[in-house]
This record gives C-alpha cells, structure tokens and sequence, in this order.
C-alpha cells in the first residue's frame, strides 16, 4: 500500500543531487482522490457556516454600497480634483495585481515543467478568478455614469457612428482584462474537467452529480479524452502565458501613458508585473497557509511548495524594491523638475507615511526570506505575506494618489481624504472574494488530483489498485 | 329664543385667532402665496415681459399681455436681446447692459458706451442677476401681530398705509419717521421731497453701512464742500493708494482698473508705478510695485511724514538696505512723487479718517495734480444721518418708522440697538427687496421690487443721469421704491410716468418723446455729466507726523488692531444670500462661504494660533469667536474680520435661522461700535481650543517644507515676471525663463486654416479681482457646490485664479494668474478619453461632448492645468427642489446644464463663437478680428484678456501671440496651449529694484539669435538646472502654513 513516501520527509533539502518527493506522507492515487474529496463530501463544518455568513453578508453590503454609489454619484467617494482617480483605481489595481499568481503558476511553470506546481495550481487559478472579478467590479463603477459603462465596448454603434477612442489606454484596459478573465476562467475550468468527473463519479447526491456531470462535460477518462485534454490544456496555457504579462502590463499603461509626473514612466510595465506576480503569490500563500493545515493538506502541499513560492515572492520583491530605486534614479538623472518633485514629495511629503509603509511592506518584509527557518515555517511567512498584501495596496495608492494630489500647478494640489464609504467598499470587496472562495473550497476540488497523481513517485505497476478510482 | 349654533368650541371662545381665521382662506400654517412660482403665473409674466420687452415696457394694464400671434418685427425667438440700464448697488449706480432670452433677463454686463464701466463689470454686477431669480426674495406683504407672520395682499397693506397716512395728513405727518437707505435716484429725491412738502412734520434720515462719511467729510475738511474725485490714472506717473483698493471696491474702481492698466504698457516711454500702503491685503496692491504693510492707525502718521519730506528742501536718499522696509520704501515714494510733479495721484481709502482724506487732497493740490491726473466733480448726493435718527428716535418716538431698503437691525454700530429703538415707534414698516433682520422686528413687512423689475433712475458716479427700465414683469408681489413713495403721496404710480416727470424737470430736453426713447435706449443722458469744479483749498489741521510707522511693530496681544473690511463677496451682507458670491473665493485668501480672523504670520506666532484655530476675538467687552486665516502680508499686529457674514435672516443660502439653516459666517458687526467703525484698537485674541475648517479653493491645508519649497521653486516657472529694465535690455526673458528639448511631435501635426481660436492673458494687468470667475460662471451655468463639496475640494469654477505669494511673509509680494482649460493643440485629455468624449474641433477648440462622457475622470489626471471639472453629485440638485425651480431661470438657455457625472470644463464660449459665426454668415462678411468676446474678456476692466482667430493678423490675440512678453504655460510639455500668457512686468524705484540679473542664466550672449521655437540645447541638464536657479530667491521663506 505505502506507495507515496511515509512522513516524516524532509522536503525542503538543498541537495541538487537528491530529488524531494513532491507529496509526502502515506499517500497513493486512492487516498489522494480521498483526500481532497471529502472536502466537499463530508458535512459542511461549522466553521465554513460562520465564514460564509461573515463573507456572504460583507458582500451583500458591497452591493448595497454599490447601489447607494450609483444612486447617489461618485462624490460619495473620497476623490476630488486633482486627486480624480481614488481608492477605487487603487483597490482594482491591486487585485488585478493578485489575480497573477494563477495564471503564471499554472500556464508559466507549466510550460517550464516545474512539476512542484501541481498541488497549487488549482488553488490560485481560483484565487486568480475571484479577484479579477473583485477587481473589474471597480473599474466599473468607477465610472460617473455607470448606466453608459458598455460605451466602452467597442460595438457597432449605428445611433452613434461612433467607436471608443482606441487611443486611450482605458479602453486597452477593458480588452486586457476581460481577455484575462476569459482565458483564465477557461484555463481554470478546463484543467478542473478530470477532477469534476471524480466528483461527479463519487458523488451520491442526485443533484450534485447533475451538476458535476454536466460540467465534466462527459469526461470517461479514456485515452483519447487525455490525449485531447492534455492537448488542449498545453495550447491554452501558452495563450496564457503571455496573457500574464501583458495585463499588468496593459493596466501599467493607464498610469505610463498619462504624462503626469511620478505616472509617466518607461519602468512602469515590468515593474507592475513583477509587483503583480509578488502580490499574487503572497495572497497564494496567505490563503495556502491555513488552507493546508485545515483541510489537511500537508501532504500535498509540502513545506518545500511553500518554500517555493516564498523564493518566488523574495526574487520578484527584490525586483519591485530595485523598481523603487530605478525610479529615484530616473527622476533625478532625467532631469525633469517635476518629476523629481513627484518623488521628494513620496517619500518626504504628506504621504511619507504611505511611502515608508509601503517600502517596509515591500522591500525589507520579504528580504526575510533569505533565511531558510523563515521559508520554512508557515506562520512566518504567513505573517510576511500579510505584509505584502498590506505594502502592495499601499503601492498602488501611493502611485495614484500621491502622483495626482500635486502635480504640476501648485494650485491645484490638494490632500486626499477617503471617506468612510471608501473604506467600506474596499473591505466588502474581501467579502465577495471570501465568499467566492468559500464557495469554491466546498464544492470543488481545490487541488488538482489528477495532475498531482502524475507527478507522484509511485511505480505503475503498484498503482493499479487506483485505476478503478 | 333663538339657539347658539357654533361651529367648534372656539368659535364659541370667539378668540381673536378665530376671528383672524375667520377671515382668511386658509388655515394660518399654509402659505397663501406659492413659495416658488408658479407655471401658471410663469406664463402669464412671459407673456407680458416678451410683449414689453422693448424700450416701452411696463407692466400696467393698458400694457400688458399681448400674446405673439404674429411675430414682432426684428424680432427672433431664441435669440438674445439687449437693453441698456442702470443698477443701483449700494447707493452706487451702475450702468449695465442686460441680456435677455425671450423676455427674461439672463446676464448683467457693464454699458460698453459709459466711460464708468467701458463694458467691464464688477462681481457683484454679475451676480445681481442671481438675486433676481431668488425665492427667499420678499414674494408678498407681510404682518406680524401677536408673534405670527401672515401673508397679506397689496389690498391689505394698502388698507393699512392709507389709513395711517391719512391720520398723517392730518396731523402734517408729525410722529412719522422714514429711515430710507441713500440712494442717488432723481425720482426718489424728488418725491421724497414732494412727501416732506405734504408732511412738513416727517422726520427722514437716510443712511447706509457703505455710505462714504469719510471721504465726504475729508473733502468738505479740505474743500469746504464734498466732491467727488476722478482719476486718470493712464497718464500718471507714480500712484499711491493710502488704505484704499483703488482698483477694486472703490465706487470707479472698474473705471480705475482700465484707465491703470492702460498706463502699466512695459512698451509705452512711461510705465506707472504703483506704492500701496495699507493694511489687508487688496486687489489693488495686487498690481503695486511697492507695498508697505502698515496699521491703519499709523497711516495717517505716514502720509504726515510724506507731506513733511515733500516740503523740506533736502535732497532724498535712498534709505539704507537695512532699515525697515516702511522706511526703504518711503524714501523711495517722496523720490518719485517730488520728480514727477503734476503726474501722480495720491488716494484714500473710506477706512481713514477724515483728516487724512483732507491730507490727501491738499498734497495733490500741492503736488500739482488737481486739473492734471485728478479731476474733482461735485458731489451731489446726501449726506449719512443716521446719528441724527438715533437721537431723534431716542427722544421722541413715534407712532410710524418706515424703512426704504436697508437692514440697520444687522449692519449698524453694536453699541446701537436699533431694534430698542425701533420698538418707540407703534408702527413699523420695512420696504425691501428682501426680509430680513430689519423686517423680523418690524409688524409689517412689504416687498420692493428687483432694479431689473422696475422703472427706475440713478445719478452716476460722474453725475450722469442713468435711467433704469423693467427688464422683465415683477416675479413676485412687489412694487418699485418710487412707485410705493408715489403711492404714499397718493400720485399716479405709473413708474415710468415718474421718471420721465423728473427727466423733464430735470433735463428740459428730454421732454421730448424721441430724446427720451434715446436716453432708455442708452441708458443714460450723455450731456448730464457732471463739469469739474476746482474749489479752493481751505486751512486746515492734517493729521500730525509720528514715526509710528518707521519701526516694526510688536505683536502685543491686548493691543492689537482690528481692521473691519467689506467683503469680497458679500459687500456689506447684502449679498449674502447670492451663492455665487458666496462660492467666490477671496482674491487673496482664497477662502468661500466664511469669513475669519486674518493675521499674519507672524501676528499668528505671536498670537500662538494657526490656520483653522477658532479664536475669540474681545474688544471693548464685546466679543465674537471666529477661525484663524493666515495671510501674508497683513500688517504685522493687525487682525482683519470681513463684515457681512453670520447674517440670521438672509435666507436658505445666506443663513435663516427661523427655517434652521445657520448663519454663513460670524457677524464681525457685534464688536463694531459707532466709533470704530472701521479699525479699532485694544483688540485680544484668545484660543477656544476648538478647529473649524475654512473652505479655500487654493492651499486646502497647512503645507509641508518639501512642498513649500517646491512652490518656491515653481512659481517663477509658471508666473513669469520681469522688471522693467529686464524687459527692455531682453524683452524675451519671459520665453527664456524655461528650457527644454526640442519639442517634437512623432506624427505630422494638424494644420488650422480657417479659424484658430485662441487667448491671450496679460499677467502685467490682472488684479485678480474674480468678475472673470462669476462672468463665466453666469455664462456658462456652473453649478454652485457648498461649504462642504469646496473643502473636499470638488469646485466647479471653470475659472479659477492663482495667486502666489513670494518674499518675506509680512511683506510678500503677490502674483495672480487667472487660469482656464488652455485649449491644447496637443491635449493630453483627448488621447485618455475611452469614449472620445473629449475631441478637437478644427478650429483648435477642445470640445466637450457632454452627453458622450461616461465619467472615467481621466482626462482630468492627465490635464497638466487641472482645470477640467467633475459633477462629483448631483449639483443641480437644490434647484430642482420644490419651491425652489424659480433659479433655473437664471440659466444660460445657450449653454448645456451638466448632469452628475460628467465632466466639464473652460469651452471658449463657444456659444459666443457660434452666434457670431452665424450672425456673420447671414450677413455675407468675414468675422471682424476682435468681434467675439468670451464672458471673461468681456467683464475684465483692467483688458487683461483678449481672445480672437490666432490666424487673422488683426486680431488682438494674434498680436498679443507674437508679444516678446508671450509664453505658454507649461508649454514644455508640447501640449500646445491656445492660450498665452503675457509676462508680468513690475516697475520698481531703482533704489529698490533687484539689480539686473542676465535674463536667463547665459547672459547678453546673442541667445536671440538662435531657433526661439525650439530653445534645443545641446547640455540639457544644465537647463534644467537653470530653469530652476533663475527663480528670485525669496528673501525670507515663507513659514509652512502661508503659501
């Protein structure tokens, strides 16, 4: 039986010249199936009741505030002239910026065959999905008139004669997203297909195996599905792979392309999605973290995984870091006044605060993990990760909001003061992502055991007690 | 025996509120009258106006309602009219022009053929009209009895006048006593006079808080009679302004404005040269050379000290560059007025007393002005007697007080109780355009009709006769003052029959019905302007020289002086209940919606208090709590509180605390006293502890060091300035002041070859004075926001006015730059929109298409000016309120209402460019060069702004283009502004001018001689640092919470 590597295994070794088993403890095809199956299969806890009535009721709340923004007009929000653009822009960068890591965990190091990301993949793509729809919830009703938002779809407007100005970074935005979300949803679905027919094969319910058997699409298992599966699965994810970096990339030109000092900046594509990719892993690990330890995943989901992404997260933090400096660099070697001005008054003005808190959050927090013991121990780099999360939202503002509240005419600057609906609708929009993501934790299998069954050492000749799972 | 039948128990009681009930139609509690208007009543005054709109319209019966069943000739529906007329505003008349849409007045400008105005106007002058649209105007008589209000007819009120006037004709009027606010009409006087025959008993005081005591009484001191002076300022070599804003509140200050910025030309041989001496900061030293700081009460020592230097033989010098800046300046004053005989003119503000006006006089007597730079004219208006009313009204009472207009219960000294007073007379009876403090004392209130509501004359400034006709039907239930005077008398009140009784008396030429229909049509009598007169000068005793003012004050708290200014936007509280002037932010402080205690920095350090702090102000045992402003270059030691706020019965804009909106403000009038009318000393300044925010449109808080010596380091880049000899040995600086690479375009530029609309401003003539801001808000239909939305920073000015200030804090200089959407060629706004909202026209303008915008605010981030403005809410809000739908009248019908959600900006007029467009194609000719005006040119007295075809060589906008002085804002920015700015020149005395420093860092190199439309330099870091080092240092810093 004992198929898997009986724990305790050290996976995190540095030995190039040992391979580290992927999944440890007493595991094989048939206990894995087992594994993440009675998640969903077993009755609901309580504690997946009181998160859901926390993050369902966040989120009702994030629709009732969104009524009351439209019913009443986007002077509910903080936001002024100069400082046009708010908490709003900030909140849909940033969880754009998290909806990276699944798709470059899935399609990129699928591409590089680093087989480590089998037990995560699913995880983020999910994580991935929820927040871009968190995050093209603001855009939207960002705009004055929301009733007039489809303006920007470029439709054939025979009323009108009338396209959307190609020109406008805003409207590369609207397909860079929504091409994003598409693809990563179907990327999400599609690698889900094996794992929805197990559902649906081992469920007793009636209406669960409707509903799984209707999305699995008619998946049997057999050669030829495979074979067209894994087909499929390759060409989408090197459609997505591009997809990873043009986003953040599409999303850095809203700020690159305007000419505003502190915005105007050649750094700003790669810096955004190296930030993106950091952001994105840290709210990975911050979900993993408690995820694996309750919902007993430790096996899959082995201290070197995490160890893994905490590399991922220390290397693109150290680029965002080196961002920074480039940046004070440029505006002074460039020798444009007010771009050097914009950037004294980051790190020295008003918004010093904002400035120092972010530079905290990310560039020293993840320089931590230059130690092994912090790679290693969750509860550390849960910690950090929180601190990611916190320093890339304050990234964001910082850009924003720093950059437009002073700008060219001293006239016209002015501080920035959110208000109280600002605030809420930033911690609602956790609630919609939360309850998403509950969602997804009960009724979908939230590892993918079909792709971490095939990176398992385990003989096939011993695996054929499996094959009728 | 019949049987009692009653109806409820109280008509049993058979109270007296039954009885009232009784007789009236509804229930106490509900209004007779709508409180707004009404479509109907709307219809029926439409129909009226559009049938009188022409020189003979009036409202009476034989007049009215003629509905358009064929059309008028010459007239077209839709397109505006305009009719010349006069407005009084507090006792000074005004000679407008009025525009009206279909019958119904939408915009005020001054009468472009009356030299007091030239076509400029003023703010209040714009934001007049706003007052004519308002609902919290007087819309019916009202009683008060018992302590409720009842509104009554005309026909009840009249049941009231006529039998207490007819017990007047019996007893010759004894126990009446008329309080009637001055006013300069023909017709008023000549009827008051007529009452005063019939009435011989009648008591009449006339008085207003504006009325001028000082500088009539300062020129009888030195006259032995009152005059009037006039100035040409345009010729003058050195002006000197004492304590007085010259260009600005002054009763020609529009007149002044123009004649001054005529003579500021950098070009022409002699430039004026303007020393302000003063204590709050004004408009006028806005555009001195020199300005001293001084307390009002040592000004009079000063100008002593002046007469003194001017008659000693001793030659001047140039005071040491040590000694105070009063003293540097001084020497520097006498110097010039004793070379320029004959050239300079020396004025006073109303704030000084009567000795120093006299002073002023006979020092330009003395200096040769008089005939030369000054003209004197008689001064035919009636003196202030309100002390005599006091007196008369302590001792003896009466059983009527009539008041025309006015509201002395608010504005007159503290330590009068007017309303005491008020309660020795049985009857009181208030007359005016609005209820106010006045009116809630008195038992009856009646409504007096809008200046654009009825016929009506004035005397001018100039002593020209100005007539005034009814450019609409009254809104509401109101009469005219002479027509209510007419009617006490028992006349015919047939307005305009009134005042072509006195035009006939008084100008037995316009008997005529021809000369007449031409002075209406003008709206004044040309040949009726006053002839100069040259009195003799009389002895007297000037004001003592002290040299107070040589040596810097301390601050001691206790002795502090406070200086009581009218108000920018309120006047004297008149206007407090006009939300556009309300909105207006200060010339200086920027501030809207408030007024506050005004320091300088230092006072404030002295004081320990800073921007925001609530203060308690104590003088003489009376008191007022108020929130600190600081502002550099108030006189050190000196607190200035702007008069005309926290007014309780002004309205739902201004404050009417019976309906629960509170005060705007803090009324300053309760710590001013008779005898200190305008400044007093003994002032204590003490902290509560608690903070009020102020709404200010510029600085929205206390600024950092980081920020602050950013400032420092930007504003010579954005405001350019030059000295005279700068900008003759390189007339180009301006253009040089910035260097950058070559501005290149990466795609073939759009070439304009029909018209090319652009502006140019002249930052050498802008005082800052805001008509611009309220002309175009007018024009345009910019919404007003409130306190709030101001201090969220969410103004929707189109306009707004820059004002920095540089050097030492308590002797700073100024620089304003009024700034608008500059119509880039190349505008950042256009390329972010999504939905091409934002788009070019071909004639260069960057057009808005409201109903396209979605509001992603984009353009507004990438907008370098920060001039596009967004409807955070819905702004229109209040006026689609019930009761409140009458102010949508006062739109532009012209100009788009914007809807929440949309942003808006700064559209050239385009309104304008199209009426002309289209008048000029119907008519088969070219558009002239400086045909279209924009409203903001229009109202500017001082022609600061000129716009026109950059691409027709005649224009004033193409000359003013190819001015050595031109420069674009942030033009470094390859945006290609549409609108240039000319540099400012200032004109300092040699002895205190910045010695002359190489235009721009290369020195006299032959620079001109290289491609000016590029400045392309091979060592582009070294420009960069030069863009920065040409600022002029500023001498002190400024302290953090100033600039």
């Amino acid at each position: 039986m004992a198929t898997a590597l009986a724990a305790p295994v050290d996976t995190t070794i540095e030995d190039p010249t040992r391979r580290p088993p992927l999944v440890t403890g007493d595991h094989d095809y048939q206990s894995i199936t087992d594994t993440i199956h009675s998640i969903s299969e077993h009755k609901t806890p309580r504690a997946w009741y009181i998160a859901f009535a926390v993050s369902s009721t966040a989120t009702v709340t994030f629709f009732l505030l969104i009524g009351y923004l439209i019913y009443q007009g986007v002077g509910v929000w903080g936001n002024n002239n100069p400082v046009f653009w708010g908490w709003p822009i900030v909140n849909f960068v940033f969880w754009v910026g998290i909806g990276h890591a699944g798709t470059l965990i899935s399609a990129i190091l699928f591409l590089f065959r680093q087989n480590w990301r089998t037990s995560v993949n699913r995880f983020a793509e999910a994580m991935t999905i929820f927040a871009v729809v968190c995050a093209g919830i603001f855009p939207g009703i960002h705009v004055g008139r929301v009733w007039f938002a489809y303006w920007l779809a470029p439709y054939p407007a025979t009323r009108l004669d009338m396209w959307p100005n190609f020109r406008s970074p805003l409207l590369w935005d609207v397909f860079a997203v929504s091409t994003y979300a598409t693809v990563s949803l179907l990327f999400w679905y599609m690698g889900m297909i094996p794992d929805l027919a197990t559902f649906r094969d081992r469920s007793k319910s009636k209406i669960k195996q409707f509903v799984y058997g209707v999305f699995a699409l008619g998946w049997n298992g057999s050669a030829r599905h495979w074979h067209r599966y894994e087909k499929a699965y390759m060409l989408l994810a090197a459609l997505a792979t591009p997809l990873v970096l043009s986003v953040h990339t599409v999303v850095s030109f809203d700020f690159a392309v305007a000419q505003l000092p502190g915005w105007h900046a050649t750094i700003f594509p790669p810096y955004f999605v190296a930030g993106a990719v950091f952001s994105g892993f840290a709210m990975v690990i911050t979900l993993m973290v408690p995820a694996r330890k309750w919902f007993g995943l430790k096996d899959l989901v082995t201290l070197r995984h995490l160890e893994n992404m905490c590399k991922v997260i220390l290397a693109t933090g150290s680029m965002v870091g080196f961002a920074y400096a480039i940046e004070f660099f440029i505006a002074w070697y460039g020798g444009n006044p007010y771009e050097g001005f914009a950037f004294i008054n980051r790190a020295f003005g008003p918004y010093a605060w904002a400035y120092w808190t972010m530079v905290s959050c990310n560039v020293i927090a993840p320089q931590f993990f230059w130690i092994k013991k912090v790679r290693t121990t969750p509860w550390m780099m849960f910690i950090i990760c929180i601190f990611v999360n916190i320093g890339m939202w304050f990234e964001r503002f910082v850009i924003t909001v720093t950059s437009l509240s002073r700008d060219f005419l001293p006239s016209s600057w002015a501080y920035f003061k959110p208000t109280p609906i600002d605030m809420a609708m930033f911690a609602c929009s956790f609630g919609l992502f939360f309850t998403l993501f509950l969602l997804f934790c009960r009724y979908l299998p939230i590892v993918a055991m079909a792709e971490v069954k095939s990176v398992m050492p385990v003989p096939e000749s011993e695996a054929k007690n499996d094959a009728q799972a | 025996m019949s049987k009692t039948w009653y109806r409820s128990l109280r008509e049993l009681e058979n109270t007296a509120e039954f009885q009232e009930m009784l007789h009236r139609e509804f229930p106490e509690a509900a209004s007779e009258f709508p409180k707004g208007l009404s479509r109907r009543r709307w219809l029926q005054i439409m129909g009226s106006s559009l049938a009188l709109a022409g020189v003979s319209g009036c409202r009476f019966e034989a007049e009215t309602l003629a509905p358009f069943a064929t059309r008028p000739a010459n007239r077209i529906p839709g397109k505006t009219q305009q009719f010349n007329t006069t407005v009084e505003i507090a006792g000074q008349a005004r000679a407008l022009r009025a525009t009206s849409y279909d019958g119904r007045p939408i915009k005020l400008d001054g009468n472009p053929d009356h030299l007091s105005s030239g076509g400029a106007s003023d703010s209040y002058t714009q934001a007049t009209i706003l007052d004519l649209y308002d609902p919290d105007r007087g819309q019916t008589p009202i009683e008060s009895t018992g302590g409720s209000k009842f509104n009554r007819s005309w026909i009840e009120a009249d049941t009231f006048l006529t039998e207490q006037f007819s017990q007047f004709a019996g007893s010759k009027g004894d126990g009446l006593c008329v309080l009637a606010e001055s006013t300069s009409s023909p017709t008023a006087q000549r009827l008051k006079t007529a009452l005063q025959d019939k009435f011989p008993q009648m008591k009449w005081f006339d008085y207003s808080s504006l009325s001028p005591v000082n500088s009539r009484g300062g020129a009888t001191l030195a006259f032995g009679k009152p005059v009037r002076t006039e100035y040409d300022l345009e010729s003058a070599a050195v002006v000197v302004t004492i304590d007085s804003d010259l260009l600005g509140q002054h009763p020609e200050g529009l007149r002044n404005a123009r004649s001054f910025s005529r003579g500021r030309n950098p070009d022409s041989e002699q430039m004026t040269r303007l020393y302000a001496v003063e204590c709050e900061f004004t408009g006028t030293a806005v555009a001195a050379d020199h300005r001293v700081a001084l307390r009002p009460s040592q000004i009079a020592g000063f100008l002593a000290s002046v007469e003194q230097a001017l008659a000693s033989d001793e030659e001047t010098h140039a005071a040491d560059e040590s000694a105070p800046w009063s003293q540097q300046v001084f020497a520097a004053l006498v110097d010039d007025l004793k070379k320029h005989p004959g050239q300079s003119v020396i004025t006073v503000g109303e704030r000084q007393p009567v000795e120093v006006h006299a002073l002023a006089h006979r020092l330009n007597q003395q200096l040769g002005n008089i005939g030369k730079t000054i003209t004197l004219l008689p001064d035919e208006s009636s003196a202030d007697t309100f002390d005599e009313f006091v007196t008369h009204a302590e001792a003896n009472g009466g059983s009527m007080l009539l008041l025309l207009g006015g509201n002395p219960v608010y504005d007159s000294p503290a330590d009068v109780e007017v309303a005491d007073l008020m309660e020795k007379f049985e009857n009181r009876v208030h007359f005016a355009v609005y209820p106010n403090e006045t009116s809630a004392v008195c038992n009856w209130y009646l409504p007096m009709s809008h200046p654009l509501e009825c016929w009506s004359d004035a005397t001018l400034y100039d002593g020209t006769y100005g007539v005034a006709q009814p450019l609409i039907e009254p809104l509401f239930e109101s009469r005219s003052q002479i027509e209510f005077l007419a009617g006490l008398l028992g006349e015919e009140t047939d307005g305009l029959e009134l005042v072509r009784q006195t035009a006939r008396e008084l100008y037995p030429e316009l008997k005529s019905t021809r000369e007449w229909e031409r002075v209406v049509h003008n709206g004044f009598h040309a040949d009726s302007t006053a002839k100069p007169i040259t009195p003799e000068l009389q002895n007297f005793e000037g004001p003592a020289a002290s040299t107070e003012w040589q040596n810097p004050v301390e601050v001691t708290n206790g002795e502090l002086e406070v200086v009581f200014t009218t108000d920018s936007s309120v006047l004297d509280g008149r206007f407090a209940n006009n939300a556009w002037l309300q909105e207006l932010p200060h010339p200086l402080t920027k501030m809207t919606w408030s007024n506050a205690a005004i320091m300088s920095p230092k006072t404030a350090d002295a004081l320990g208090v800073k921007d925001d702090d609530v203060v308690r102000l104590e003088l003489d045992g009376r008191q007022i709590e108020l929130p600190v402003y600081v502002q550099p270059g108030q006189a050190t030691g000196s607190v200035a509180v702007a008069i005309g706020y926290g007014r309780t019965h002004a309205g739902l804009v201004g404050g009417d605390v019976e309906e629960g909106v509170a005060p705007v403000g803090v009324n300053a009038g309760v710590i001013r006293t008779a005898g200190n009318r305008y400044f007093a000393t003994g002032l204590k300044v003490s902290p509560t502890g608690r903070r009020e925010e102020l709404a200010v449109t510029q600085d929205h808080y206390a600024i950092d060091k980081v920020g602050l010596e950013e400032i420092h380091g930007r504003v010579g880049d954005l405001v350019r300035e030059g000295t005279l000899d700068e900008y003759r040995e390189h007339p180009e600086f301006a253009e040089h002041r910035v260097h950058h690479p070559p501005l290149e375009s990466l795609w073939t530029e759009v070439s304009y070859d029909g018209h090319a609309w652009g502006m140019a401003i002249d930052l050498n003539k802008c005082i800052g004075c805001n008509a611009c801001v309220v002309a175009c808000q007018s024009e345009n239909n910019v919404p007003v926001v409130g306190p709030d939305q101001v201090r969220a920073s969410r103004e929707m000015h189109w306009m707004k006015v820059d004002r920095y200030f540089t050097g030492d804090t308590e002797e700073p200089e100024v620089a304003t730059q009024p700034v608008t959407c500059q119509h880039c060629e190349n505008a950042p706004c256009e390329q972010v929109c999504p939905v091409a909202a934002t788009v070019h026209s071909n004639e260069g303008l960057n057009d808005m298409a409201y109903n396209r915008c979605i509001g992603t605010r984009y353009c507004g981030n990438n907008c370098p000016y920060k001039v596009r403005r967004f409807n955070f809410l819905d702004y229109r809000d209040e006026m689609e309120a019930a009761n409140r739908e009458l102010m949508n009248l006062v739109l532009n019908p012209e100009v788009t209402v914007r809807s929440r959600g949309v942003m808006e900006k700064c559209t050239y007029c385009v309104q304008r460019i199209q009426n002309t467009r289209i008048e000029a194609k119907n008519e088969r000719r070219p558009i002239g060069p400086n045909e279209i005006q924009t409203a903001c040119q229009q109202v500017c007295a001082s022609e600061a702004i000129v716009f026109g075809d950059l691409n027709n060589p005649e224009s004033d906008v193409a000359k003013a283009h190819a001015d050595a002085r031109a420069y674009g804002l942030l033009a470094e920015l390859n945006v290609k502004p549409r609108t240039k700015y000319l540099a400012r020149i200032r004109n300092p005395h040699p002895w205190l001018a910045p010695p002359v420093e190489s235009a721009h860092g290369h020195g006299g190199d032959g620079h001109g001689e290289e491609a000016h439309g590029e400045h392309a330099h091979a060592d582009e870091r070294h420009d960069a640092e030069v863009s920065h080092n040409s600022v002029p240092a500023p001498t002190q810093e400024l302290r953090e919470e100033q600039v």
